[in-house]
């Protein structure tokens, strides 16, 4: 399938006063066309600083795209002017967020909200705009849309809010929405209405989703593939159904036996008492993350290559990536096994090849940092 | 009354007064809790659980007296004989306000204002000698010093594990203030009885001299568990006390709120939004919609065989950790009514797919029982 997005490296960080958040360090994903993307991980791991840097949204100063692409259909959105950005965002690439009130404007009505994005990129007068914003709020589920869009944001619930928002990202059909949290405020039943509303437009559109989250059972009914995330990085990824059934990072793991499942309560059969299967510790301070893997201070399996050197992301299965160390070993015996002799020689040299990329990134790396030291 | 109750909720109703809209001087009633009856039983957990607004938090900070509810009793390990005695003191009372309001409503009230007189008196009169009754055990008609004793059988954890938790005060004073001022604990016996509180919720013992905002959310969360324990209450309030929280550390709290149950012999009333965390941690749970309990059932049977078209709808919309289960249950259409005017008869009649002619008119009670199961509604689908 075409891609519509490829995300390749991105890191985006803080710089501030006398230390540098990673928010986001080194992130690839695809997007292809009609396809949901669940990005997955706990508050803090850079899920939203991901999105906003797609936007092309981060606060700057303090924080900056370091590098990496954000390739939109063969257009790299990281290197284009903020004029021309401002032409591809709405357009070609739209965002909804987690709480609508911050993103929409309380002093303007709801039609005149959306008429200002439909004017911004389509050549239409001022009332055909108007009657445009009214069907595209009945598109998005509201009743008697005409009165609606003399409304302002106050008077609207959460999830017509929610509804308003998603008719504002959708009014120019864009080929990729990223929509971050945007049912984590509103109550399970309105939440039902808001995934319900977006499948139907994406069917509909054939819109590509970045979908955010920090609840992995909302990914699962909602999304085609999952990236998980943690402390900047992706841990792993993989098609919905294969991420359920065979979870392999330690995190992935932990995050799926520390919700509570509906139907199971805390007594076992036996009537014993049954916990859950917490992850231990908290999420690493992202001023300085560990050496090695960013997981292990929590990782049951952590063993002592782990603390010193991080792993890389490899694919275990067709499309099932996962960063650690515990699946490296299945992989290289796996190669190795396939090609004999022949093979071992290109693995060992692979490893030489990626051994010297890393250096190569590392001294790039020290030099950006001492170079925004001093400036 | 079974003798395992430790506490029973009757009728419990609290208004707020709020501005009828953004431009009115006058205020109106918006009714948060509006006549719940619930029972925690000795060392059970109650789920309380339903949608933001339906008054959940209310319920809870009227137990701990932190709002002044408008009516009802609330029983502390009551005697069941003067429970019966209040009881029917109140009903009879309850008779009378409402011939009261028929005269009231009858128009007729001009010509009988020595009537209303008798009639107010009548119910003033029923209503001492009832709560002079109630007074040793119902909370809301206890005078200050037998309330102060009651106070200690009952805390609470809450939610924002930021905002609760006085910045000034090293965690030791914190956990250490309610034995201090109980005078239940002083001096060495004091520092090691915060001691044992530490290591029981799980925090090293240097956490004593230090202050919260030292501590990460889930830490501060055990510092307000270990602060709610430090009176050996027979209940305590839990208040969303994980929603803040990320997924795995709330699992460490969840895990940890169950342990202590043992150790501490403790009753939950367990508030959330979130009915699998619910589910998973309580014995019976309890569901509201609009200041009202629509359902109420053990657990299991709550999560197998739910009966009140609510909760029948909002367990369809949770969703699950399975992608093979892509199931389109049954998604409510529309919001919540305000609370401020709510809809006549059963409130959820709006929103309901198995609604029948009397729903919108006449007010369904918790009474439908099948084995401690009960639901408030005129038509269930399942039944
Ligand atoms: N404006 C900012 N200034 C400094 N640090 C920030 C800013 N915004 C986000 N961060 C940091 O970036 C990291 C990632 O944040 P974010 O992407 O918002 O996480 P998520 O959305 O996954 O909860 C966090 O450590 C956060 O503290
Ligand atoms: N102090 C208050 N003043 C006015 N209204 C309040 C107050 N506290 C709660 N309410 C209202 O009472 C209703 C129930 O609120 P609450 O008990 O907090 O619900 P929940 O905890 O279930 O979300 C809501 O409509 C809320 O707006
Ligand atoms: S790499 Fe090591 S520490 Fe990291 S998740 Fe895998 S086993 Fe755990
Ligand atoms: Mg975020
Ligand atoms: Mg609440």
């Amino acid at each position: 399938m075409e891609n519509v997005l490829e995300v390749n490296d991105l890191a985006t960080y803080f710089f501030m006063h006398d230390y540098i958040i990673r928010a986001v360090d080194g992130v690839d994903f695809t997007l292809a066309k009609g396809e949901t993307l669940g990005i997955v991980g706990e508050s803090g791991c850079g899920k939203s600083m991901t999105s906003m840097s797609l936007m092309r949204l981060i606060p700057d100063p303090p924080g900056k795209i370091v590098h990496g692409e954000v390739n939109l259909k063969g257009t790299d959105l990281v290197k284009l002017s903020e004029e021309k950005m401002r032409r591809y965002r709405g357009n070609e690439i739209s965002m909804i967020f987690q709480e609508p009130m911050t993103s929409l404007n309380p002093v303007y009505t709801i039609g005149f909200q959306i008429s200002e994005v439909l004017r911004l990129h389509r050549d239409i007068e001022k009332r055909e705009a108007l009657r445009e914003a009214a069907r595209l709020l009945k598109m998005v589920g509201m009743s008697d849309p005409d009165e609606r869009v003399h409304e302002y944001p106050f008077q609207l619930s959460g999830g017509l809010r929610q509804r308003a928002m998603i008719a504002i990202a959708m009014a120019c059909e864009p080929s990729v929405m990223i929509a971050d949290e945007p049912t984590t405020a509103l109550d399970v039943t309105i939440q039902a209405q808001i995934l319900r509303l977006m499948g139907e437009l994406k069917e509909a559109k054939d819109t590509s989703i970045a979908f955010i989250t920090h609840d992995l059972a909302v990914i699962a009914g909602f999304t085609d593939r999952v990236m998980v995330m943690y402390a900047g990085v992706a841990v792993e990824d993989a098609p919905v159904k294969e991420l359920f059934k065979n979870p392999l990072h330690p995190y992935t793991q932990g995050l799926l036996g520390s919700v509570p499942v509906l139907g199971v309560g805390k007594l076992n059969e036996d009537g014993t008492r049954r916990l859950l299967q917490a992850i231990p510790g908290t999420l690493p301070d992202a001023r300085r993350f560990p050496r090695g893997c960013r997981f292990a201070p929590r990782c049951p399996h952590a063993m002592k290559r782990c603390w010193e050197a991080e792993p890389e992301m490899v694919e275990v299965a067709p499309g099932h990536n996962v960063r650690c160390y515990l699946h490296h070993e299945v992989v290289r015996e796996r190669k190795v096994r396939n090609l004999g002799a022949a093979g071992r020689r290109i693995a060992k040299l692979q490893e030489h090849d990626r051994k010297k990329r890393e250096a190569k990134r590392a001294r790039a790396e020290r030099k950006e940092n001492k170079r925004d030291g001093v400036s | 009354m079974t003798d395992k109750s430790l506490l029973d909720i009757r009728k419990l109703r609290k208004t707020f007064p709020v501005k009828a809209n953004v431009f009115s001087t006058k205020s109106i009633p918006l009714k948060a809790v509006d006549g719940v009856n619930l029972q925690i039983r000795k060392g059970e957990t109650l789920g309380l659980v339903g949608e933001s607004g339906c008054g959940k938090t209310t319920v809870g900070r009227c137990l701990l007296r932190l709002y002044q509810p408008d009516s009802g009793r609330i029983w502390l390990e009551a005697d069941p004989d003067v429970v019966a005695e209040v009881e029917a003191r109140d009903a009879e009372r309850e008779e009378i306000e409402a011939e009261l309001q028929s005269v009231f409503e009858n128009g007729s009230a001009r010509g009988q204002s020595r009537k209303i007189r008798e009639l107010k008196q009548k119910i003033r009169t029923i209503k001492a000698v009832a709560d002079r009754k109630a007074a040793e055990y119902d909370l809301l008609s206890m005078p200050a010093a037998r309330m102060q004793r009651a106070r200690k059988e009952i805390q609470m954890v809450f939610q924002d594990p930021w905002a609760s938790l006085n910045p000034q005060m090293v965690v030791k004073d914190l956990i250490g203030e309610g034995p201090y001022t109980f005078g239940t604990h002083r001096g060495r016996t004091l520092d090691r009885w915060v001691n044992e509180l530490l290591d029981k919720v799980g925090l090293p013992k240097n956490a004593a001299n230090r202050y919260p905002h030292e501590f990460s959310g889930g830490q501060r969360q055990r510092i307000g568990i270990a602060r709610a324990l430090a009176l050996t209450p027979k209940l305590i309030v839990c208040d969303e006390p994980v929603s803040a929280l990320d997924v795995s550390v709330q699992a460490q709290v969840l895990n940890l709120l169950i342990s202590l149950q043992d150790d501490f012999d403790l009753a939950y009333l367990f508030i959330a939004h979130d009915l699998s965390v619910v589910q998973y941690v309580s014995d019976r749970v309890a569901v509201m919609y609009l200041g009202k309990v629509v359902e109420l059932a053990d657990s299991r049977q709550l999560y197998q065989s739910p009966r009140h078209p609510y909760t029948i709808s909002l367990l369809s919309s949770i969703p699950v950790a399975d992608p093979d289960i892509r199931v389109e249950g049954q998604i409510l259409e529309g919001d919540v009514p305000s609370p401020i005017n709510p809809p006549p008869g059963c409130s959820f009649h709006p929103r309901c797919p198995h609604r029948i002619d009397p729903c919108d008119k006449i007010l369904p009670e918790l009474g439908r029982d099948r084995d401690g199961h009960r639901i408030a509604c005129h038509n269930p689908p399942n039944d």
